[in-house]
């Protein structure tokens, strides 16, 4: 090290102590005594127990801290990404977090939102014990209670429920699940079909379009692999699995794939794209079809593996051709079938070019089955038959034959892992009619959205709603309607928020219950970031710190800040508590398989379910440890490390008997069912579809009364250019693009996301703001068909001439009655409802500095944190997929003079209409055999079979 | 040797601001100001528009302008290429601020002194990544020693086509762009913005913190725990930009949102210029504000005033022009000290650490042109001192000799302004060489001016003949040098912005009126044409032009954004 020199003056003055001595510490005035500049990324695993290094606030002044540090994973998006947390031993408190390097789907990086955590830890307005209200619901007064009186009091509430034969009352309510079937596993054990999610208002459009294909819900791309990648999605910023996947996007970039992205507006991934293919918004199944009849006509399809996985014999047969059936004249029959898509076509309803389309096309052909696509929400839950979207996208991956291979895109379930469970609970007995009513009998996931106008209509009444990181009120399509509900304790008995920060949801809740942010929780994690299968742990980093230091802990509760929880173990808790005198049959669900007769505590829960994990407990063993030790130590195991072609694995000989193989189409059937796909003799199990191949031939849509839809096709949108008169001034609004730096309405709590982003303006073309006469900055009001927002406008060449866009996440409130809560994202307002039911809102305040522990609070620079779109739009599900079609057709208008920014005008009464006309278009169960839903085709919580049938 | 650097990769970085985040946790930076950030430039037309990220951050500079001007060492260069820096030896002068080309440097309002990326010199030393390097999702920022060959970024810079941020400022930067952008990395490419695609400013940050921070604990008093604003949103009356208005020089803030209005002027020419350039900022980190104010400004114009007057005196008794009376003296000792001792408590408030004042003189960086001003100043003042005593000692007829060395440190004390600001290697407009002698000409205006303010009390005809011509004769002087300074070409964009809002931009009203015709016009016509009785008030008047010079000299420069 160098010492410092310093000038005769200025020794002499220290000397003389005029000014202090600086230099007799020890400074890093120069590079320590290093061997090698090899710089490490992490501290070696050998010392996270006892990681020493330099205080930054301190430095120069070499100054030492003390840290274990504890892997755990993210909780912000659902890509669980891994974390480790830095918890310093002298106080016990978390300093930092970093990625962990022995994550197998973010490989020790994250996204801004990964190391914002520690914001969230230390959110100045956090909720730190459970709350009851204590005046009339919303009216903002809460008084605290104890976690024993909330078991205690929910257990009751619950167990008289079930006593009574309500069990379609009790009902949980997830946003972000973050876990891998804990809570299915508890409701089975209650036995009610109580599971409600936001999948429709997310993405079950585009899981819909994959499910019709081939059982699996989700792409799993393998974009490292690829040498083309097709997004209709913005994965190199957002979306299921951002962090993961832009690595993986940007790794096939620079090894030479292309990409291509499909969207209306300039996202940072489309920016980063070789071809930008700015869609009209719903014409991008129109795009992707004219892209298969170039690959068609071009003859680049891949003939023998269509030929053995595609059921394009039974689509033959159903179009009249007798057999038997040469592959050819399958493939002449599609170019007939798509002839109309040309590229002519496609930008005539897109606005792409025809030569773009060509042109990708070509590349496309030219990369073969190294063909990697995604479908995430954008143009899938955007439009009116949006599902077609994902349906048309992965019919690419099956002309080119790139679904299972290296560099294409495989099925979800093939990268996802299954955990086993200590004790799995028989299938519920119960079909909640609110949740997959007979109107969507095909609806993917439950039709969470119109639960309001369900509750409304009378169809139903809920008990107790448990509302789980999830805030309908703010994230949902018409908020103002499930105020309406849930201000009525008529329609909702009892609600409870359980939620890591406070939001607008949890402002109308009975009861607040505080759980863990990614830190302060337990949790099981696998997704399918890429090629192989992985499980990773979230664990509360405290608890393991303070058993690492010897202090048992029997609740989390106890060492997180505060009281506040986690859901695991409060569900044990309150499942006990539910059967108090164990006559419900629900406490045998919870007993310890290590300790007889006991009450399984979180440890053995996850101890189980590491020791039945293929080949953890070897890997443990290299490491002399248990698998759940393994676990709180590494964070993750990689259980799988490439999984391809699943699809060919073959079926045992002792799962065959009586089977029979179709010479014909090579189908194996065992009473009637197929089972599986003889290939060259061998029987291989295929996909999980009623055939067990890809279904480019969907008997099932023709079933259930959409012959139209039998085959991939283009759904026209309910915001096709035929509907918009921009002469009227109407506009597209895209209303759901995301920003990488928030989630949702979970991130408002994190300061350095804040200050990032802010507001959420109106884009709008250039062309289009000349037109309007606004410029960046001026106030429109964006009328929607039953109200409007005030918000400012920022002018762009960003984005689609005709569109205008405005971005999720930004425009949370809270009104001077409700706890302070994120007051680095939230506005606050002033509800009003007149008496003939039109809601307004108004900004009372804007967000500016508060004084707290956080000396930061008091140096916000931002004063508008956006504005709340959602509010206005009315509900717009799908009648097929049941996805709530987001794309809004507007007016957009220079503000009124009494228009102020951040207002919000809606007519509930206007907005049941809404719902009532986009109910006329479904067609109801009953389906074949009085079916209320295909039997193939999964739905969370699968009730028992015979429920599956109306007659029951 | 080592020599650590950075090599952003253009290619791969996808603008997430993980980068921004793990540094913000790594050093606990506080909120408003970065270490490092992330530049959003649009350019193009639909559909052919694209987003482009640039990467911004310290450079860690072979020759790093902040080490030269830092006063007091605090900005160090350590021998592995880090550019670090010591907060305990820092007065909080923003001086770096100014040097650093690349816009750096910003205040911790946690500690009031200057920071930046420092390579995570605490991490680097254990042997860990950067921690920007380590959370990157798409391994866009590489880190390493660039004297290794076989370092993975000195192949890759030798491999790539890289480009580094104003290399004409010939600090040698560490830091390349493979496909760094010529848009993105021009600050004036792309105007500054108050609203972004989905930001925006409305209070000041890091030196300026400290202004919401006063107006919050204010708040928080006067409501007692109700925090809530009862102003609606349109309607800001105590709206933070109150504060900011003037410091950031951003545009309208009629209704609380810095962004230009409709109709406003520099909106207007904003729109054009998007037009002409089709490339605009689309995220940029929040605005650090006009870090030297009117403290700078101020005591630049009262350092001219304590060093015009000495020189004055000093040049007319060494000249023989004019004899220098006792009363001449007096008022000379009198004034110059007084305006010194204001000059020094300028410079002290201007600082954030005002109490480590005393650094300057005792931790002295003999390289910054702060160091030496303060001696040149201090010396001076010593003589001023000794003045009197000579004075008393020998009747006042003061000892040939002593007028030399008055007239050197005057002169000094008048001109090294102009080497510190030069020392200021981001601000282009200050680097002409010029301002040394547009400094010397505003000392002895300022000199000039006061003995014409005060020349019916001096009563000596050699004075009342000498006073009027110098003053008129600086005047015009100072015209020239101005037109030569305004009307010649200017190397780079910077200055050529600065002289553009001179004369024709913001400051033109102030400039034309306040420094042309109010300054130096009348107060000439005035002296030339009127009789005695005027000199008093054009004196007064060109002091006051003078004010408005220094104004416009210190801050037009600062207005030009450096990254």
């Amino acid at each position: 090290m160098t010492q410092p020199k310093r000038s005769l003056i200025e020794r002499l003055a220290t000397s003389l102590k005029i000014i202090p001595e600086l230099d007799n510490q020890d400074l890093a005035y120069g590079p320590q005594e290093m061997q090698t500049v090899d710089l490490q990324r992490f501290p070696p695993m050998e010392q996270w127990d006892d990681w020493f290094e330099y205080d930054p606030h301190a430095w120069p002044v070499r100054e030492k801290k003390n840290y274990a540090i504890v892997p755990t994973t993210c909780f912000n998006c659902e890509s669980a990404c891994g974390l480790v947390g830095y918890v310093d031993k002298e106080t016990m408190e978390v300093r930092k977090f970093e990625g962990n390097p022995f994550h197998p789907g973010s490989r020790g990086r994250n996204c801004a939102k990964g190391p914002a955590t520690i914001n969230q830890i230390k959110d100045t307005d956090r909720i730190l014990y459970p709350l009851k209200r204590d005046g009339e619901r919303g009216s903002g007064k809460w008084k605290r209670i104890s976690w024993d009186e909330v078991i205690s009091e929910l257990g009751d509430r619950i167990g008289n429920a079930l006593h009574e034969e309500r069990h379609n009352e009790v009902v949980y309510h997830v946003g972000r699940p973050g876990h891998e079937g804990y809570t299915n596993r508890v409701l089975k054990a209650w036995g009610v079909d109580g599971h409600n999610s936001h999948t429709n208002i997310c993405s079950a459009g585009a899981r819909f379009g994959y499910a019709l294909w081939h059982g699996y819900d989700r792409p799993s791309p393998d974009h490292a692999n690829a040498r083309f990648i097709l997004l209709v999605s913005a994965h190199l910023e957002s979306g299921h699995y951002f962090n993961p996947h832009a690595q993986r996007i940007i790794e096939g970039m620079m090894d030479g794939a292309e990409l291509a992205v499909l969207d209306p507006r300039l996202s940072n991934t489309a920016s980063a794209a070789d071809y930008w293919m700015p869609t009209q918004p719903g014409s991008e199944a129109a795009v992707l079809l004219a892209i298969a009849a170039e690959i068609l006509r071009d003859g680049t399809y891949n003939e023998a593996w269509m030929k053995q996985w595609v059921n394009w014999r039974d689509y033959l047969t159903a179009r009249g051709h007798a057999g038997p059936h040469e592959f050819s004249q399958f493939i002449e029959a599609l170019k007939k079938e798509y002839a109309e898509y040309t590229p002519e076509f496609a930008e005539q309803e897109s606005g792409v070019s025809a030569q773009m389309v060509r042109q990708v096309a070509k590349r496309i052909g030219a990369a073969g089955d190294r063909l990697a696509t995604h479908n995430w929400r954008s143009a899938s839950s955007g439009n009116l038959g949006g599902w077609a979207v994902s349906r048309t996208l992965h019919f690419l991956n099956v002309l080119t034959g790139s679904v299972g291979t290296v560099g294409g895109t495989s099925p979800s379930g093939w990268n996802k892992f299954k955990p086993n469970f200590f004790d799995d609970p028989p299938a519920v007995k119960f079909w909640n009619q609110m949740h997959f009513p007979n109107e969507y009998p095909l609806s993917h996931y439950e039709l969470s959205f119109l639960l309001p106008h369900f509750l409304k209509e009378g169809r139903g009444k809920i008990d107790t709603y448990f509302t789980r990181v999830f805030n309908p009120v703010w994230s949902y399509p018409d908020g103002f309607s499930w105020i309406d509900v849930l201000s009525d304790e008529e329609k909702i008995g009892c609600h409870i928020a359980m939620t890591p920060t406070w939001n607008e949801t949890a402002y109308f809740a009975d009861y607040v219950l505080p759980m863990g942010h990614a830190s302060e929780r337990h949790d099981l994690n696998s997704y399918e970031t890429h090629s192989g299968l992985w499980i990773a742990f979230r664990q509360p980093i405290l608890r393991e710190a303070a058993r690492r230091a010897g202090k048992e802990v029997e609740f989390t509760y106890e060492v997180n800040p505060g009281e506040v929880w986690e859901e695991d173990e409060f569900w044990l808790e309150l499942s006990w508590a539910i059967d108090k005198n164990n006559d419900l049959g629900i406490r045998k669900h919870f007993m310890s398989p290590y300790r007889e007769g006991e009450k399984i505590n979180i440890d053995e829960y996850y101890r189980y379910i590491f020791e039945k994990t293929p080949g953890l407990k070897a890997k443990a063993a290299e490491h002399d440890l248990e698998p759940l030790e393994y676990m709180r130590r590494f964070g993750a195991f990689e259980v799988e490390k490439k999984s391809y072609a699943k699809h060919l694995q073959e079926i045992p000989g002792d799962e065959l008997q009586g089977a029979q193989t179709d010479a014909d189409t090579g189908s194996v059937s065992q009473q009637g069912e197929i089972i599986g796909v003889s290939i060259d003799g061998v029987p291989r199990r295929g996909f999980p579809t009623p055939s067990k191949k890809q279904e480019f031939f969907s008997k099932t849509m023709t079933d259930w009364g959409w012959p139209e839809f039998e085959i991939p096709t283009y759904i026209k949108s309910h915001v096709h250019p035929e509907n918009i008169d921009p002469q009227k001034n109407e506009y597209v609004l895209l209303p759901t693009y995301r920003l990488p730096t928030l989630i949702h309405s979970r991130s408002g709590n994190a300061k350095w996301l804040a200050e990032i982003s802010n507001q959420n303006p109106v884009w709008i073309h250039t062309s289009d703001a000349k037109t309007q006469g606004v410029v960046t900055g001026d106030l429109v009001r964006i009328t929607t068909e039953i109200g409007f927002f005030v918000d400012r406008i920022w002018v762009t060449e960003a984005i689609k001439p005709g569109i205008v866009a405005c971005s999720h996440h930004l425009g949370r409130w809270r009104r001077e009655q409700d706890p302070k809560a994120n007051r680095w994202a939230s506005n606050t307002v002033e509800i009003n409802k007149s008496d003939d039911g039109v809601w307004s809102m108004r900004r009372k305040g804007n967000i500016e500095g508060y004084q707290s522990g956080d000396a930061d609070s008091s140096r916000i620079f931002w004063s508008d944190g956006g504005v709340h779109q959602n509010l206005t739009f009315p509900v717009h599900p799908d009648p097929i997929s049941g996805m709530h079609c987001w794309h809004q057709k507007v007016t957009v208008t220079k503000a009124h003079a009494d228009d102020r920014h951040g207002d919000v005008e809606v007519d509930t009464k206007k907005s049941m209409a809404v719902y009532r006309k986009w109910l006329e278009m479904t067609r109801p169960a009953p389906g074949p055999n009085g079916l209320r839903r295909p039997l193939w085709m999964n739905r969370p919580l699968r009730p028992e079979t015979e429920l599956f049938y109306i007659e029951s | 040797m080592t020599n650590f650097g950075f090599i952003i990769d253009n290619r791969r970085c996808i603008g997430c601001h993980a980068c921004t985040v793990a540094c913000k946790s790594e050093h606990e930076v506080a909120v408003g100001v970065n270490r490092t950030w992330v530049k959003y430039i649009e350019k193009g037309q639909f559909p052919q528009s694209r987003r482009l990220f640039s990467v911004m951050r310290c450079n860690h500079c072979d020759d790093a302008p902040c080490v030269e001007i830092c006063p007091v060492t605090a900005l160090f260069r350590r021998e592995d290429g880090i550019v670090d820096f010591d907060n305990r030896r820092c007065i909080g002068c923003k001086a770096c601020m100014q040097a650093c080309p690349y816009d750096a440097l910003y205040i911790d309002p946690n500690t009031h002194t200057a920071a930046k990326c420092n390579y995570c010199a605490h991490r680097i030393d254990i042997g860990l990544e950067p921690a920007c390097v380590n959370v990157c999702p798409t391994q866009a920022i590489i880190s390493g020693d660039l004297d290794d060959p076989n370092s993975r970024i000195s192949q890759l810079k030798s491999r790539e086509v890289v480009t580094v941020r104003k290399p004409e400022k010939a600090t040698k930067p560490a830091l390349f762009y493979i496909e760094g952008d010529r848009a993105s990395l021009e600050p004036t490419a792309t105007e500054p913005i108050g609203q972004s695609m989905w930001s925006h400013q409305t209070s000041g940050v890091g030196h300026y913190a400290s202004y919401v921070e006063k107006r919050v604990a204010a708040k928080a008093k006067s409501n007692g725990s109700h925090q809530v604003a009862d102003t609606p949103a349109e309607n800001h009356t105590d709206h933070p930009l109150d504060q900011l208005h003037g410091m950031l020089d951003l545009g309208d803030r009629s209704d609380g949102v810095l962004n230009p209005r409709p109709g406003d002027k520099k909106h207007v020419e904003s729109t054009q210029a998007v037009e002409k350039e089709l490339a605009r900022r689309a995220y940029d980190a929040p605005n650090k504000g006009i870090l030297w104010g009117w403290q700078v400004s101020a005591y630049v114009w009262t350092k001219a005033i304590a060093a015009g007057v000495g020189l004055v005196a000093s040049v007319a008794a060494i000249s023989g022009l004019a004899t220098v009376t006792p009363a001449v003296q007096w008022l000379t000792i009198a004034v110059a000290l007084a305006f010194m001792a204001i000059t020094g408590y300028l410079l002290t408030i201007d600082l954030d650490q005002p109490k480590r004042f005393l650094y300057v003189i005792l931790r002295p960086q003999w390289r910054s042109w702060l160091v030496r001003g303060a001696y040149i100043i201090s010396i001076y003042s010593l003589l001023l001192v000794m003045w009197p005593v000579l004075g008393l000692l020998n009747d006042f007829q003061i000892p040939k000799w002593f007028w030399w060395p008055l007239a050197i440190f005057s002169g000094l004390t008048a001109v090294y302004t102009a080497f510190l600001f030069a020392q200021a290697k981001g601000r282009d407009f200050w680097q002409s060489p010029l301002l040394s002698v547009h400094m010397l000409l505003h000392s002895g205006i300022a000199g000039a001016a006061i003995f014409a303010i005060t020349l019916p009390l001096l009563n000596d005809a050699s004075w009342q003949a000498f006073i009027p011509k110098m003053l008129m004769g600086l005047l015009v002087t100072k015209l020239i040098v101005d037109w030569f300074e305004l009307a010649s070409t200017h190397a780079t964009a910077d200055a050529k912005q600065t002289v553009h809002q001179i004369t024709k931009g913001s400051f033109a009203r102030m400039y034309w009126l306040g420094v042309v015709l109010l300054g130096c016009l009348i107060p000439i016509i005035g002296l030339a044409t009127l009789p005695p009785l005027v000199i008093p008030i054009c004196g007064f008047i060109s002091l006051v032009g003078l004010y408005l010079a220094e104004h416009i000299w210190v801050r037009a420069p600062q207005q030009i954004p450096l990254s």
